[in-house]
């Protein structure tokens, strides 16, 4: 922007300026300390989110076997047993199913600790606490395997098909998320971009996730600047209401610099002959490596399913 | 009969949200082959009179010629005459991070060329020249946020130069830059000139002023031109610098 201030007359610097301040306690420490309240914690997220990033792009440079298959045949034939992998009923076609997964993580030179954690840490649990309800016989009718007390004097407690179908969902969800979680690890994103537009997946689209993905990390980077700038100039211990000040007070800054990057990275594409149709350089080539797993993932699909049925 | 210039400006007027003023009554022109300088203190007008020279913005009043036509915002619309007039004039923008929004280095590189509708051979030829030339070619399947300023504004650079447009307007080129990058930006500016560029950069730096331009107009604070002339003689002009606030008075 382009707002100048108008010329001022020279006003001689504040005294106290000038003049040394002591020091509010250069000395031995006090012994209270103070753990970081929840918006340092959600500042170091911020940080875990690049590191997330990074971890991922190391995997996708490992020379492992789902790096070294093409993007869009990747995509396509891990769709494919995503939806193979949906339409499972038994238990333990699922569960070996999932031990698929966990062999292509060790066959890509995925840490499979980190990647188990990945998967069983966050979805799978949250999908087991919405399914708990449908366990009890409340719900789902059956024979009472867990007891679990009285209410209003009916017995309440766990059902057999009520676990049966929560582990079936779990397990499912694990699974697909797995699959999810190999795809997105061992490809560049760049290259999963590219194989989504191979999907006909709208170009607009495609783009917009493309820049909101590279912005990520430079609103992250401001949002700890911001923070940082405020750490640096915060004499003594911060509370909670400050914390939760200073949140609502950089949401609305952020919202205003992301704004104004907006329209310059528009203006940037503009210059650059952008009118709406955005190009990508890509070349689609199909080896024998790939041909080869698109008949595994086939042929596996199809086991999956045959499996379930004959079971 | 005289040329006519390249570029031409007349009695330009322009405020942001229709209450600050950024451009008040600037008329200008710029020769084929020349380097121009814009100089003036922050806030005086430069970004917005590149951002109208590369069809951005567009004044509240007065006119804008380029390449011997008017441009503007209802003329960008034909699609022949935006594809003719963005692939003759390319900017750098003093943001880095806004110029270089791709995802991988080699696709920035890439998009000024694909938007012109060059087959992708020769695509592939000019991203790897650029990259070579402006030896950035080891970052080419790198993120854009995995890159240092000094890195970010090469990308830039390559991102404009592989279209090879005939004008080249810079924001700020030497801004925030170490010296050896700043050395060797200047040297890339001398030689495209050399090569028959149009430079236009907008700077208050008046160290680099000399390297950087063969004539140079000064802002005021006032949005308007308050002298153009020789970088010589303009820097050696004390009380123009002071009141334009591009000198700090001598204590």
């Amino acid at each position: 922007m382009t707002a100048t201030l108008p010329p001022a007359a020279p006003v001689p610097t504040a005294r106290w300026l000038l003049e040394p301040q002591v020091g509010l306690c250069a000395c031995a420490p006090s012994g209270r300390r103070r753990k970081g309240t929840y918006v340092t914690r959600t500042i170091d997220a911020a940080a875990g989110v690049v590191r997330a990033a990074l971890f991922a792009e190391d995997a996708a440079a490992q020379p492992g076997l789902l790096q070294r298959l093409d993007a869009r045949v990747k995509l396509v034939t891990l769709l494919g047993l995503l939806v193979a992998v949906s339409l499972v009923q038994q238990i333990p076609v699922l569960v070996v199913a999932y031990a698929a997964t966990l062999v292509l993580a060790v066959l890509s030179k995925l840490p499979l600790g980190a990647f188990v954690r990945r998967v069983w840490l966050a979805i799978p649990l949250f999908t087991g606490i919405v399914v708990l309800p449908a366990t009890l016989n409340l719900i789902t009718k059956g024979h009472v395997v867990v007891p679990l007390g009285s209410w209003f004097g009916h017995r309440v407690g766990m059902t057999a098909p009520g676990l049966t179908g929560a582990a079936r969902i779990v397990l499912r969800v694990a699974t697909s998320v797995s699959v999810a979680v190999l795809l997105t690890t061992t490809t560049r994103w760049t290259r999963l971009l590219a194989a989504l537009r191979a999907l006909l997946v709208p170009r607009m689209f495609v783009l917009v996730l493309g820049v909101a993905y590279r912005y990520l990390f430079h609103l992250l980077g401001s949002v700890t600047d911001m923070y940082e700038a405020r750490r640096a100039r915060t004499v003594g211990a911060e509370d909670g209401r400050s914390g939760r000040a200073f949140v609502a007070a950089s949401a609305g800054a952020l919202f205003g610099k992301s704004h104004q990057l907006a329209e310059e990275v528009h203006q940037a594409m503009v210059a650059r002959g952008y009118v709406g149709d955005a190009r990508t350089l890509s070349a689609f080539r199909l080896r024998a490596l790939d041909v080869a797993w698109i008949a595994v993932a086939v042929v596996a699909a199809g086991a999956l399913v045959g499996l379930d049925r004959g079971l | 009969m005289p040329s006519e210039p390249l570029l031409e400006v007349h009695d330009l007027h322009y405020a942001y949200l229709g209450r600050f003023p950024a451009l008040a009554g600037v008329s200008l022109t710029v020769e084929a082959g020349e380097k121009l300088a814009l100089l003036g203190a922050n806030g005086c007008g430069k970004s917005t009179l590149l951002k109208v020279l590369d069809g951005l913005l567009f004044p509240d009043a007065g006119t804008y010629r380029a390449f011997g036509a008017e441009i503007t915002e209802t003329g960008l619309e034909d699609e022949q005459r935006n594809r003719g007039f963005r692939s003759r004039i390319g900017f750098i923008f003093q943001n880095s991070d806004a110029q270089v929004f791709s995802p991988t280095v080699r696709e920035e590189v890439a998009f000024g060329p694909l938007t012109m509708g060059l087959d992708a051979a020769e695509v592939e030829a000019r991203v790897h020249d650029t990259l070579a030339m402006l030896n950035i070619a080891p970052l080419a399947e790198r993120a854009p946020y995995q890159l240092s300023g000094g890195e970010k504004k090469r990308v830039a650079i390559a991102s404009v130069l592989a279209m090879n447009p005939e004008v080249l307007l810079f924001d700020e080129p030497t801004a925030a830059l170490d010296p050896r990058t700043q050395g060797w930006l200047i040297e890339l500016i001398v030689e495209l000139n050399a090569a028959g560029k149009t430079i236009v950069l907008a700077t208050h730096d008046l160290d680099t002023l000399p390297l950087l331009a063969d004539r140079a107009v000064v802002f005021g604070e006032d949005h308007r031109l308050a002298a153009t002339g020789p970088p010589d003689e303009l820097l050696a002009d004390h009380d123009l610098l002071l009141i334009t606030n591009l000198a700090l008075r001598r204590r």
